[in-house]
């Protein structure tokens, strides 16, 4: 990788699951970078996936969904068995980033989206809020963690650990506008070789104003178990809506309050 | 290896891994390098990605590198003569063929001698009684006054390979192939089409190929109907060509190199037999002959030089020329002995003790009951390892009883690679040299330490109580700092040789000499470590890609060092025309530029000028000077043709009497033992074993991390016979061969399914490879991994040429437990 | 019918014990507080003794909730304090996000600690001699105040869980309005339980019956209003498990209407008293304090 990491600027991933070929070695390299033991090992049966789902020592995930079709021969191409490497998507409206009490979760200097350690409390509200489940508790020390989108490394000018040891590069690191750009290219190579229900998710702003770890699909984003832009919304949209329920029920209730004990000089 | 030495003259792969960036057509049969050699794999998706290459995937499973291939073929297993078989037939059937290339760089003008048949499945020659053929029905018509061989240029002569060729793969129509492979004849056609664009000279094609085709008792013919295929496509000798074979082990190229096979000497150099008494006589029984005026046969010309120089490197100053060089200290093994060789000896209690050094015998071998068996017959037994290996624990696996297990066990701990310097050589034949990464761990030691320190045990043995021949010991070399402990750097250095006259490291073994003034360790690594030092030390990489790799063709000249002599593509002189100009401008290899050859090193003499008459033929370490389409180097068969696997349940629809290998070797049944095949009725279901990206073979069973990506034995089972058989994804099953069973989970999944062959339905299951008795699964586990051994499953058979066994086609029943 | 099939792909909080019992307890002591204010507020000096007991009973109530919050923290107080304070090296000043209700929470509780506070120590005041802590008029504005601070601590859990992005949770409105009636009518039915062996205050019993009655047809009505919500975001069937949870919060609204009624009359005269069962109160008001938690439990699990 070339580009020398700046401050100020903004980095992400784009994950190109057309051409992840599922060897998990962006799971291992996180775990061994991060120094994470990873959860007691389970047969899942569920395709090869072992692992099931990004928590707080899997801040990489790689799902597998089996679409192949019972034939002799077929196409393979990124869509029959999709596999897609998961990660925190640094969004830029960030469901957990909004909630977090303590304030334990920063954008950093490379508009990343970061839990610092010491400062998370353990309330579990960004748990709640992420809508892509993946925060996950640490049993050890009771705080918040997810993919730190390898901050120490980019400190110290390293690109991250999974985008390092993936071999097909469909872990692609870099600045954001760069990787947006070079998406683009492949969305439109993709298109036109007829792959047209290959599309991109969160290079735009339709899901939480963009997300820094964005992706290429090749089937909708609920099969790979992300909300569609209809479906991603932000916690904070419950706000009004509670809070308005509450005081309406609030003037009822003092109303009703008043009716029952308003009645004076009478016998219990 | 055999296979590809015995069609273009050295067994290895021919390209290497960033090559293959540069093809049009990628077909990949029998690999799955995405999970296998997923690093590599990174230059399948580059040519897919940069140049829109178009990759095919025939495999019996859809696997996570069909997952990204245009196009997935689910092929029976052990069928991929056919597809090849058919695939040469429609070129040549529709002329798609190179033809410059084929006329003038391969074999096809060349005469068979009258006498050579094939019939009913069987080539001239057999002998039934003995299960082997006579090969010298297989040769040349000669010319009486050179005693080269006869050719005829325009390829109409009825016994010229070519027409041989035409005629015998006639049989291989699309309806023919389907009927053996399950491959539907659309869709093999579909296939066929884009093949036969590759036999344009601006189009190239890589076939990239492992142990899915060499794990049959039909490995070395697969291998060689995927080589005569790019031959016949002009397709060899080119960057983003070439027939690859992707070799295992990060050191396994390495290994064959340095002779871990017992037929050779290191550099390929043949192993002496009984009765050769004079070198004159080995290199006559083993060398090339010429076959062709124009042929350099470079290796049949140099046999001795290499061969003196590596006798003058082990005995030293004991080698001298009236004593042939010392040759009588070399060994002359009167018997096959290969892997399954040495356990059959064991079994039939002729072996008295083995050292198995970084290799499990008791998971990997096939029929891994009876190997179990023969280490239990064995007085002794050494193991030298980092970690407990199956075969270490051998004597209390459960279900054993240990107080019967007569066999004495040493655990000699050992550095792992990691824990030690040294050069890995890659499948791409690049050495490259490594640092250790961890200091070793307890008491462990580095094999070469033990090994040295064994050896001089022996040898002050020899000396203080004397026996039986003891000149090789004394004689040989051990000149290291410290006889105990030499370093790597060392060996590698001894490895390259030296002028014994003036001390210095030779820059190449074309400087070698059979006069004894000079020394090798292994030839085809002489000019890795000259007086400039340890070239595998290179690293001059992507860091500059513009000056590391001026041609842009991923040469990198100056990062590692490539046997031969630092070169990236093997035979690179058919890259470029008769003329000396590349095939296809935009992708050369090495290119004639009026003095010399200019691009990667040159395959050839450097400044030999195409034009001139005398110059030489381009495969210039074959005896013709030109691929073989037509071999008589294989002892199965001079041209591939279609065999069932030992264990089948179709007869071959080419030659139901012939249907299975004439010649695979049936171990039991030599021995005396009964055969141990089953058959369709009692086992209907075709299996196959191999290898998941989570681990490696079965020492990861002992790395948390990758035991929690694959945690627990299981099987892929077709959905379509799950439902039949009632057995839901994740329930436990019994598999069970003639030999053994697993017991084990089932992973129900549709990237497996039915295949129609020979007018039947079939189906084919999935055996990972990855467990057995030891490790962090089978310590989780209440039956202690007792039945998750692949290999009791797997039959005692090999192959004829390699012996390599029969791993990826067998019969099983399956059942709900 | 489902009109919008919300996907989730949330992880669970594992928000559980601890957590329902804060929501349990904040609905108490908020429910409690603002009943105090409005016996106080209504006027009748009779109503006075049982105000005190449930500014006195909200003390407690209001005690809990730190500890079970602390607890759930890993029972360190210093976590409890980074809620407050921002602890980000460099980066001093105090927490606090109008748009986080658990911030929002944080100070909601401190200011509602420090009403309850003065509310419960006035009551125990009164209560042994005449003077109180504050003058009376003081006093009510201050009641006031603090009930507003109470409709929040027994309301914003419920728009705590409903900003994020766990199904059923973030699928409805009404979950605020709702903790706040069931918290209302649980600590209403707390009341009756308390003073029904006291003299002083048994005057309010049926008033405070009376008003549970009133806060558990609310409650009803944003059940009814929650599983509407939910059924169209799709996530009904997550109730499925949960629904003996519902039945008995169900039989706590229940229990409080039946009773309710039995202490409904006509008209503030007094004539016409309607005729209605009238339960027992221990049993009455059991049964509502466990269909509060029912109904907390309910909501909190169907989603995780
Ligand atoms: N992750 C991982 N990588 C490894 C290793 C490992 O243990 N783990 N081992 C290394 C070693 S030593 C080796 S030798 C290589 C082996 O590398 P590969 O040969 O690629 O590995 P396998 O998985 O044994 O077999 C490859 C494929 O061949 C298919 N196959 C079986 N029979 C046939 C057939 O008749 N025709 C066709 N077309 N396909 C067939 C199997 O379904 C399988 O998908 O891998 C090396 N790399
Ligand atoms: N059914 C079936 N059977 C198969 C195959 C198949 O596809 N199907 N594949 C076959 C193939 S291709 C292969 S290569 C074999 C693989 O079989 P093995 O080579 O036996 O498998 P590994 O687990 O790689 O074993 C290597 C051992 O070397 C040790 N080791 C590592 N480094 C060092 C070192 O520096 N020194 C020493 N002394 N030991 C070291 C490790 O601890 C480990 O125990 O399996 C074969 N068996
Ligand atoms: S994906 Fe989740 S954890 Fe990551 S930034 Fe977005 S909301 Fe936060
Ligand atoms: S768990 Fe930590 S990071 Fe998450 S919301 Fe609470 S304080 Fe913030
Ligand atoms: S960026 Fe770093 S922390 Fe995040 S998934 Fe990759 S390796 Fe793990
Ligand atoms: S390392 Fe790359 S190719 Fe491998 S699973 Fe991860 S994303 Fe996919
Ligand atoms: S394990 Fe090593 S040798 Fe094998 S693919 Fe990975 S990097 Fe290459
Ligand atoms: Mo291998």
């Amino acid at each position: 990788m070339a580009t020398k990491i700046k401050a100020g600027e903004s980095y992400g991933f784009f994950t190109d699951t057309s051409v992840c070929i599922g060897c998990k070695a962006c799971e291992v390299a996180c775990k061994e970078w991060n120094e994470l033991q990873g959860n007691n090992a389970t047969f899942l049966a569920d395709s090869f996936d072992n692992t099931g789902a990004l928590d707080a020592q899997n801040w990489r995930h790689v799902k597998f969904v089996e679409h192949v079709p019972d034939k002799p021969a077929t196409e393979g191409n990124g869509f029959a068995w999709l596999m897609m490497s998961d990660v925190c998507k640094h969004c830029k409206q960030a469901s957990c980033m909004e909630v977090c009490p303590t304030n334990a979760i920063i954008r950093t200097e490379f508009d990343t989206v970061f839990i610092q350690q010491d400062v998370c409390n353990g309330c579990r509200n960004c748990v709640a809020a992420c809508p892509y489940g993946v925060i996950g508790m640490n049993s050890q020390t009771g705080t918040a963690h997810k993919c730190t989108l390898c901050y120490d490394r980019l400190q110290g000018g390293l690109e991250p650990a999974c985008a390092k040891a993936c071999p097909t590069q469909s872990i692609q690191f870099g600045p954001l506008a760069e990787l947006q750009q070079a998406a683009d290219v492949r969305l439109a190579a993709l298109h036109s070789q007829g792959q047209t229900q290959a599309q991109l998710y969160g290079r735009d702003d339709k899901v939480y104003g963009g997300l820094n770890a964005f992706f290429l699909l090749m089937d909708k984003p609920e099969t790979y178990g992300l909300p569609n832009a209809d479906n991603a919304k932000l916690p904070s949209r419950n706000n009004v809506g509670g809070y308005v329920g509450a005081a309406i029920t609030a003037v009822l209730a003092v109303v009703a309050g008043l009716v029952a004990f308003r009645r004076r000089g009478e016998a219990a | 290896m055999v296979s590809l030495a015995a069609t273009f003259g050295r067994g290895a792969m021919t390209n290497h891994w960033r090559d293959i960036k540069n093809a049009d057509l990628i077909l990949i049969n029998g690999a799955n390098p995405a999970e296998a050699h997923p690093v590599g794999f990174q230059w399948f998706m580059r040519a897919k990605l940069d140049r829109g290459a178009k990759i095919i995937h025939a495999d019996p499973r859809f696997t996570r590198t069909s997952a990204v291939a245009d196009m997935y073929l689910r092929i029976r297993t052990g069928s991929d003569v056919a597809y090849f078989g058919g695939l040469i037939n429609y070129v040549l059937q529709n002329n798609l063929f190179h033809d410059a290339y084929v006329r003038n760089y391969t074999n096809a003008s060349f005469i068979v001698k009258d006498g050579y048949s094939f019939k009913d499945g069987l080539f001239s020659g057999y002998d039934a009684s003995k299960r082997t053929y006579n090969i010298a029905t297989w040769s040349y018509e000669t010319d009486s006054a050179t005693g080269f061989a006869m050719r005829d240029l325009t390829l109409q002569h009825p016994r010229s390979v070519f027409q041989l060729m035409k005629q015998h793969y006639s049989r291989y129509t699309p309806e023919m192939v389907s009927s053996i492979t399950g491959i539907p004849v659309a869709d093999f056609k579909k296939v066929a089409e884009l093949v036969g664009q590759m036999g344009k000279p601006d189009k190239v094609m890589t076939i990239v190929y492992a142990v899915g085709l060499t794990h049959h008792t039909t490995g070395g013919q697969l291998i060689r109907s995927g080589a005569a295929l790019q031959l016949l496509l002009g397709n060899m000798g080119r960057p983003g060509g070439g027939m690859n074979a992707e070799r295992g082990h990060a050191n396994i190229q390495g290994n064959t190199d340095h002779a871990i096979s017992w037929e050779i000497l290191p550099g390929y150099l043949r192993i002496p037999a009984p009765g050769q008494k004079t070198i004159a006589e080995y290199v006559a029984a083993s060398a090339p002959k010429k076959s062709d005026k124009n042929s350099w046969n470079f290796f049949g010309t140099n046999y001795s030089k290499f061969m003196v120089s590596t006798l003058k490197a082990w005995f030293g100053d004991a080698a001298k020329k009236d004593n042939e060089f010392a040759f009588d200290f070399i060994p002359k093994p009167a018997s096959n002995a290969s892997w399954m060789t040495i356990y059959d000896q064991a079994l039939k209690g002729k072996m008295e003790g083995l050292i198995l050094s970084g290799m499990t015998a008791a998971s990997i071998g096939p029929d891994s009951n009876q190997v179990r068996d023969a280490l239990g017959k064995l007085k002794w037994l050494v193991v030298m390892d980092a970690l407990p290996t199956t075969s270490s624990e051998f004597w209390h696996a459960p279900g054993v009883d240990a107080a019967s297990v007569k066999t004495e066990v040493f655990m000699v701990p050992t550095t792992h690679w990691i824990e030690k310097d040294g050069s890995f050589v890659n499948s791409g034949r690049w050495s490259q040299w490594k640092d250790q990464v961890l200091p070793p761990e307890g008491q462990a030691r580095h094999d070469h330490w033990i090994l040295a320190d064994v050896f001089q045990r022996v040898k002050k043995l020899y000396q203080s109580q004397g026996g039986k021949f003891p000149d090789p010991v004394m004689a040989l070399t051990f000149n290291y700092k410290d006889a105990t402990k030499p370093e790597l750097d060392e060996i590698a250095k001894e490895i390259n040789g030296k002028d014994l006259t003036t001390g210095k490291q030779l820059a190449s073994f074309a400087l070698l000499k059979d006069d004894g003034t000079t020394t090798t360790g292994d030839w085809i690594y002489t000019g890795s470590y000259t007086e400039a030092g340890n070239l595998m030390k290179r690293r001059q990489g992507v860091q500059d890609p513009k000056a590391n790799d001026p041609t842009g063709m991923g040469f990198f000249a100056n990062w590692a060092w490539s046997w031969p002599l630092n070169r990236r593509v093997m035979y690179n002189r058919a890259s470029a025309d008769l003329d000396g100009k590349p095939w296809d401008a935009t992708r050369p290899g090495i290119t004639w530029d009026g003095s010399k050859w200019v691009g990667d090193v040159p395959d050839y003499p450097p400044t030999m000028d195409p034009h001139d008459p005398a110059s030489w033929l381009p495969f210039i370490m074959n005896g013709e000077g030109v691929g073989r389409l037509f071999s008589n180097s294989m002892i199965d068969g001079p041209f591939p043709e279609h065999y069932e696997p030992v264990e089948s349940p179709v007869a071959n629809p080419l030659h139901p009497a012939n249907s299975a290998s004439p010649v695979a070797f049936l171990y039991d049944q030599a021995a005396g033992r009964p055969n141990r095949f089953g058959d369709a009725k009692e086992f209907p279901y075709i299996a196959t074993s191999y290898r998941l990206t989570e681990h490696e073979h079965y020492v990861t069973q002992h790395v948390p991390h990758l035991v929690q990506l694959q945690p627990k034995a299981f099987v892929e089972i077709p959905y379509e016979l799950a439902n039949e058989k009632g057995i839901k994804n994740g329930e436990q099953v019994r598999v069970s061969s003639k030999r053994g069973k697993l017991e084990v989970a089932a992973l129900v999944t549709k990237r497996l399914g039915a295949l129609t062959v020979a007018g039947q339905k079939v189906y084919q299951i999935g055996i990972p490879i990855h467990w057995g008795y030891v490790g962090l699964s089978a310590d989780s586990d209440p039956g202690k991994g007792r039945y998750w051994l692949a290999n009791a499953l797997t039959p005692f058979v090999g192959d004829a040429n390699a012996r390599t066994p029969e791993f990826k086609a067998f019969l099983v029943n399956v059942e709900k437990l | 019918m489902i009109y919008l099939e919300a996907e989730h792909f949330v992880r669970a909080p594992e928000w559980t014990w601890y957590i329902l019992f804060y929501f349990f307890f904040a609905g108490l002591a908020g429910g409690a507080y603002v009943l105090g204010s409005l016996l106080r507020l209504s006027g009748d000096a009779r109503d006075e003794p049982a105000a005190r007991v449930a500014f006195l009973v909200s003390l407690p109530a209001t005690l809990i909730c730190p500890i079970l919050l602390t607890a759930d923290l890993n029972a360190s107080w210093m976590r409890f304090w980074h809620m407050m304070v921002n602890t980000t090296p460099g980066d001093a000043g105090l927490n606090f996000k109008y748009w986080s209700p658990m911030s929002v929470g944080v100070w909601g509780l401190l200011l509602f600690g420090f009403f309850v506070g003065i509310s419960a120590l006035d009551a125990w005041l009164r209560n042994r001699g005449s003077f109180g802590l504050l003058p009376m008029a003081v006093n009510r504005v201050f009641n006031v105040l603090g009930s507003l601070v109470g409709i929040f601590i027994a309301s914003y859990t419920g728009v705590l869980i409903s900003v994020s992005n766990q199904p059923v949770w973030s699928d409805t409105w009404a979950l605020g309005g709702l903790f706040l009636a069931s918290g209302l009518s649980g600590a209403a039915a707390l009341l009756a339980l308390l003073i029904r062996n006291r003299p002083e205050a048994s005057f309010s019993l049926g008033r405070l019956h009376q008003a549970d009655g009133y806060f558990s047809a609310l409650e009803l009505a944003l059940i009814v209003v929650f599983f509407i919500t939910v059924g169209a975001a799709g996530s009904l069937s997550r109730e499925v498990p949960w629904l003996p949870l519902w039945a008995l919060a169900v039989v706590g609204v229940a229990a409080s209407l039946v009773e309710a009624r039995g202490h409904m009359r006509m008209r503030p005269s007094g004539s016409g008293t309607v005729a209605g069962i009238r339960l027992d109160t221990v049993v009455v008001s059991l049964l509502a304090l466990i269909g509060v938690l029912a109904l907390r439990a309910a909501v909190i699990f169907s989603a995780q």
